[in-house]
């Protein structure tokens, strides 16, 4: 998911990352990076609790933004929060530590599925956060059509035309665009891409507004009726605000993401670090952290104590295929950007 | 005896702190982004130490679908767009700015303080936060629209968010206070006197406006229009926020540079042109009133 952000939480991380813009020396810190509101604020408070570690929180809105950051050097974090595409660039890199990941015991709590994925094949550079997927979102009181296909999104019906918006970044609007049309992800054969690019411009007159800030407004007040979002966002949005929404489930499948907390190269507080990734990995909290974030927990949860299951939140078990993001090599980016480039130019 | 001649290296100690000032925020900076924009990218982001100038190549040419090199103006109409977006937005600006200016000047000088304050205060809170409250007035179920359906003057009506014209309120509203404040400085020197000889000498109003005001104000004039000319270039918020981000203005562009598209040297060298742009821009206005100011001097 490319962009979770509240504009308040941005603009606190703005504060506070001037605030702390000097790295945690001291023992007893521990900075994290995370996508805004991922973190239960309680989890943390009940953290520095027990430990008497005295911990940060900053919200960053997008994984290039993140990877830009570590890119251009100390960023004086202890833990980030990538999503698996951009882990495998950043273990690539050299840009993450090795913190031996897979000896830990909040490696013991990680289910089956997400042992040593594609994106860290040893397991040792990352211990799984959360899970989910991007799909769209439609706002029920608006539009009453079927949303068992992209095609109402990409394609929209007339009720739907100067109602729907998009993300900011290409990241997975166009992998989404690649389901609907058949083509692979990180396609390297241009022909393929142009059909992307022709698909998304057809769409564009009939799009208010490519913006990944600020969507749970824009879709729960009805500005627009339907909305590339993602699946806990709509659940959280359609339990906690009552707003009458729908997650599509679109055939040709939704595209997947699982963040992770990694460890940057050359991090201050690695044992603090550690400390906070098997806390949060323990079932209780790992249950807690699961009620307030409200995307599927890649680590053992308490059934009895969660708050969402297939009937009340079906937006967290998708009865479509979930597509997992890829890495695409440089030249497959090179094409997404071009795509995006000429979409917008 | 000057001190300064007790020493010849005085003043340049005593500005030596200015000098470091302008050397690390400023001189380095750019020299680093100059660096960038001549490096190689790396593959996923960052660039290696090598030496090559296809950024600048890249701003005019590029592979086409068929994976032939071929000219390609897509970002110079991003600049180009950028350029005359900024021009509008400083217009309006100084429009709005002269008479907002004028009549500060002629209150008594508590209302006058008062004003002045008030033109100022936004700036005590967060940009995002002023330019995010457009979106609560200009929404659905905004500010607006509520007002027009309480009055019964509209029943339903499209969102005025996400447009040309959402966008060029919000610039507008950000940057017009540095319009205001330098023209008002202007309009304060100016010496009633010269209003009253013009008078004396039956010019009529428009004449005096024309004649007398203007030329006198407009240095304040032209400081405004850069300092708002300037950051309008490099706005990213309002063409995102209110503009819905539907066409890419200079600052996304360079935004999606390093950012998505990975290739740091080409947004290096897209603001290295944007500044080179500027600077040009800054330059000429300079000479110009520089001449002025001679013949002004020599008459």
């Amino acid at each position: 998911m490319s962009t979770r952000i509240r504009i308040a939480a941005l603009a606190m991380a703005g504060a506070l990352s001037f605030a702390f813009s000097l790295p945690a020396l001291a023992e007893g810190n521990l900075a994290i990076y995370a996508w805004a509101d991922s973190i239960s604020p309680e989890m943390v408070a009940k953290f520095e609790k027990e430990t008497g570690i005295k911990v940060t929180v900053d919200a960053f809105s997008s994984n290039e933004d993140l990877l830009t950051k570590l890119q251009a050097g100390s960023s004086g974090y202890d833990i980030v929060t990538p999503s698996q595409h951009f882990v495998k660039i950043m273990i690539d890199s050299g840009l993450l530590e090795d913190f031996g990941a897979s000896s830990m015991a909040a490696y013991s709590q990680v289910l089956p599925d997400w042992q040593k994925p594609w994106w860290d094949p040893t397991g040792n550079h990352s211990i799984p956060l959360a899970f989910g997927n991007a799909g769209y979102t439609v706002n029920r009181d608006l539009y009453k059509g079927p949303v068992d296909s992209w095609k109402t999104y990409f394609e929209p019906p007339v009720e739907l035309r100067g109602k729907i918006a998009s993300l900011a970044q290409p990241d997975e609007v166009i992998p989404a665009a690649e389901n609907y049309l058949g083509i692979k992800y990180c396609s390297e054969d241009p022909q393929e891409m142009k059909r992307v690019l022709d698909l998304l411009l057809a769409q564009k007159p009939f799009v208010a507004a490519y913006s990944s800030d600020n969507i749970e407004n824009r879709i729960g007040s009805g500005e627009v009726a339907a909305h590339f979002w993602w699946d806990g966002n709509t659940m959280r949005l359609r339990r906690n605000d009552k707003a009458n929404v729908e997650y599509a489930m679109p055939k040709e499948g939704l595209v997947g993401w699982l963040d992770s907390y990694v460890v940057p190269k050359g991090a201050a507080n690695i044992e603090n670090a550690k400390k906070f990734i098997d806390f949060m990995a323990q079932i209780d909290n790992a249950t807690a952290q699961y009620n307030y974030y409200g995307h599927s927990s890649p680590v053992k949860i308490d059934e009895s104590k969660a708050l969402y299951n297939k009937e009340n939140a079906p937006e967290l078990f998708p009865t479509v295929p979930v597509k997992m993001g890829q890495t695409c090599s440089p030249a497959a980016q090179e094409l997404v950007t071009k795509v995006w480039t000429q979409l917008l130019q | 005896m000057k001190p300064s001649s007790k020493n010849p290296n005085w003043n340049l100690l005593g500005l030596l702190p200015a000098h470091l000032i302008m050397l690390l925020t400023l001189i380095i900076p750019i020299g680093i982004i100059i660096v960038v924009s001549f490096s190689t990218r790396g593959p996923y982001g960052g660039f290696e130490y090598v030496f090559t100038t296809a950024p600048y190549k890249q701003l005019l040419f590029n592979e086409g679908w068929t994976g032939e090199l071929e000219f390609n103006p897509q970002y110079l109409i991003v600049v180009a767009r950028t350029l005359l977006l900024s021009a509008v937005t400083t217009s309006i600006c100084l429009l709005l700015s002269f008479p907002v200016a004028y009549f500060i000047a002629l209150q008594r000088p508590t209302i006058k303080v008062l004003l002045i304050y008030l033109v100022t205060l936004p700036f005590w809170v967060s940009m995002i936060v002023r330019v995010y409250s457009w979106i609560i007035i200009l929404g659905k179920d905004g500010v607006i629209e509520k007002t027009l359906r309480g009055l019964g003057l509209v029943d339903q009506m499209d969102s005025l968010l996400f447009g040309n014209t959402a966008m060029l309120l919000g610039l507008v509203y950000s940057y017009i206070p540095l319009m205001i404040l330098p023209i008002f400085a202007s309009i304060e020197k100016l010496d009633p006197a010269l209003i009253e000889a013009s008078h004396d000498l039956y010019g009529n109003r428009l004449t005096t406006l024309r004649r007398v005001i203007l030329p006198l104000t407009r240095p304040g004039m032209i400081a405004g229009a850069i300092l708002v000319f300037v950051p309008s270039l490099g706005a990213v918020l309002e063409p995102t926020l209110l503009g819905g981000g539907k066409t890419m203005m200079m600052g996304n562009l360079i935004q999606l540079q390093f950012g998505g598209a990975r290739n740091w040297p080409l947004g290096a060298a897209i603001a290295i042109v944007l500044m080179a742009a500027v600077m040009v821009f800054l330059i000429f206005q300079g000479l110009r009133s520089m001449r002025s100011e001679g013949l002004e001097r020599a008459a």
